[in-house]
């Protein structure tokens, strides 16, 4: 530390190096994993047999379209996409007109509203599962046995951003001023809503949205645990009878997710509204 | 709370209960049923269950957890803080910050299965980097850098805990006002004697506070270790385990004082949390 200091000191250089080395190790850190991956999914030479000259051999997407084109795996996209379609619908029905209400008529209900965003920490898939398989199973096994039995876990789980993203929507645009206003202007609260609120929500309700389908697609604990198949689960089956193929297309998923986020994230934070994906 | 009763606020009431419905049904009415049940094994009230959820493989499976999801949020954390204050002072390329924070908030979601696959790429027993180390006569099995190895999994959670942490961390490290380190400095105080008395004092209960955040992720982290180590004794496989397999009369109510253990710990460590963001809030709101 002290040498650390001293060479700071003497000069700018030598700390701006370090501190670029590092940022280098980091960037490696979470991108060699990657390449090994994509190595691994596109590149049909074992790593055993593998030397540098071959390196550039054996190339393909022939996993990647078998894969995509595995009737279960297709089965698996296709449930996975309702999940998103589903939660996303029945969060924003829940949501919207709460994070509206709350903020224009009920702002004393925020804390209360803010405290759900520490439900997921507390009670994770892995923990309510016990709880579900106890309860729902027992009381009414027909709901579990559909695939669509997920829907209202996903959409518990991915309240916490959506209400954040919601109500940091309402805050931009300075909702109870544009409430009071309309108000005034003789506007009658359904007006308010559909003409002044939700055209100008458009971009936290895409946000959340994206968000919510980033976490549905991912998700493996919950639905692994109550034997249903989506995505992740089949992603899983797969790669066990054909790894080339299943690397291949999680990459492929990987890559697709975080582009999407990556281009969500940063267009939002361009017009001023600060997401946050952890929900704390 | 009585002003959403008033009439007034009839409308407030009719969004609220479908909401207030919905996660008691899905949420709160699952879990205190775990909780019931934890505490009162074959219908009676009694401790046994809870007590025997804490030894035995049991004890070995927090035990295992606890290190793992420790080590992961302890180097997770020190590394997302180092990252953060980098980031912070170097002002050079403008796209440095807003990538890093774009990418931080896509990363730390990226845990789960495909995570799990390019970990068996680089380090699995076909992995590229032990055949790397391997032709250099290193055979990272030996330092537990395997996909199943401890190490290795620590590696693995890093992935989306260094991103985590530098989420966390931004807000705070954004607050140390360069105003603060000049007016230290026109009082003749070296850069050292400007951390340890302004910097690092200011800094550690958010640190703490986010290394704890980062604790509970690895916790409850399932999918990547299943993928990675599906017979390991951690605490989510042997929730998987007792889920799946409870033939045996009695395992059930271990499963419910597992997740009771588990609830307990969450919730104790928010507490601590939310302790310690409300003692940074008061110097990076003002």
């Amino acid at each position: 530390m002290d040498e650390f200091v001293t060479t700071a000191r003497s000069g700018v250089r030598p700390a701006s190096l370090l501190k670029w080395a590092f940022l280098v190790g980091i960037a490696l850190y979470f991108i060699v994993p990657m390449a090994a991956m994509a190595r691994f999914g596109f590149q049909s030479v074992p790593t055993a047999l593998l030397t540098p000259d071959k390196l550039f051999t054996g190339w393909s997407v022939s996993g990647l379209w078998d894969a995509m084109t595995d009737p279960r795996m297709l089965a698996g996209m296709k449930t996975s996409l309702l999940l998103v379609l589903f939660a996303i619908l029945l969060n924003l029905v829940l949501l919207v007109p709460l994070a509206i209400v709350t903020e224009v008529r009920n702002p004393h209900l925020r804390p209360y509203l803010t405290a759900l965003t520490l439900l997921p920490w507390v009670i994770p898939p892995i923990a309510l599962v016990v709880g579900v398989a106890a309860t729902f199973r027992a009381t009414v096994p027909w709901f579990l046995a559909s695939v669509f039995s997920l829907v209202p876990f996903y959409a518990l789980w991915a309240m916490p951003f959506t209400y954040r993203a919601l109500d940091a929507g309402l805050q931009a645009i300075n909702a109870r001023t544009l409430y009071e206003a309309s108000r005034s202007m003789g506007a009658s609260l359904w007006t308010i809503i559909f003409r002044v609120l939700l055209p100008n929500m458009r971009a936290s309700m895409v946000a959340a949205s994206c968000l919510t389908a980033a976490m549905v697609l991912g998700e493996f604990a919950f639905a692994s645990l109550l034997l249903k198949n989506t995505l992740p689960t089949e992603m899983v089956i797969y790669q066990a009878k054909n790894p080339r193929g299943g690397l291949a297309f999680a990459i492929f998923i990987m890559v697709l997710t975080a582009v999407g986020l990556g281009l969500v994230v940063r267009s939002l934070r361009r017009r001023g509204l600060n997401i946050q994906t952890t929900g704390i | 709370m009585r002003a959403i009763f008033r009439r007034e606020n009839r409308l407030g009431l009719v969004v609220l209960i479908p909401f207030a419905a919905f996660v008691g049904l899905f949420l709160v009415y699952p879990t205190v049923v775990v909780l019931l049940k934890a505490v009162t094994p074959h219908g009676e009230l009694g401790t046994s269950a809870l007590m025997r959820a804490l030894s035995g493989t049991y004890r070995t499976g927090f035990i295992q957890s606890i290190l793992l999801s420790g080590w992961s949020a302890i180097i997770g954390g020190v590394i997302g803080v180092l990252l953060a204050l980098v980031v912070k002072s170097l002002s050079r390329p403008k796209w440095l910050h807003p990538t890093l924070d774009s990418w931080s908030a896509v990363a730390s979601q990226l845990g789960g299965v495909g995570l799990a696959f390019a970990f068996i790429a680089l380090i699995g027993t076909q992995g590229i980097m032990t055949k790397v180390f391997s032709n250099m006569g290193i055979n990272l099995a030996d330092y537990g850098i395997t996909a199943v190895g401890f190490w290795g999994q620590v590696l693995v959670y890093l992935y989306f805990q260094i991103p985590l942490m530098f989420l966390v961390m931004m807000p705070a490290v954004n607050g140390l006002k360069t105003s603060w380190r000049e007016a230290a400095a026109i009082m003749g105080a070296s850069p050292a004697r400007y951390w340890r008395s302004v910097g690092i004092p200011l800094l550690v209960p958010s640190t703490l506070g986010g290394m704890l955040l980062l604790f509970v992720n690895a916790f409850t982290a399932y999918a990547t270790v299943y993928v990675l180590n599906p017979s390991g004794a951690l605490v989510p496989l042997q929730i998987r385990y007792l889920l799946q397999g409870n033939v045996i009369t009695g395992e059930e109510d271990l499963a419910y004082a597992i997740v009771a253990w588990v609830i307990l710990l969450l919730l104790s460590s928010l507490v601590l949390i939310t302790v310690m963001q409300r003692r940074t809030l008061r110097w990076t709101s003002s």
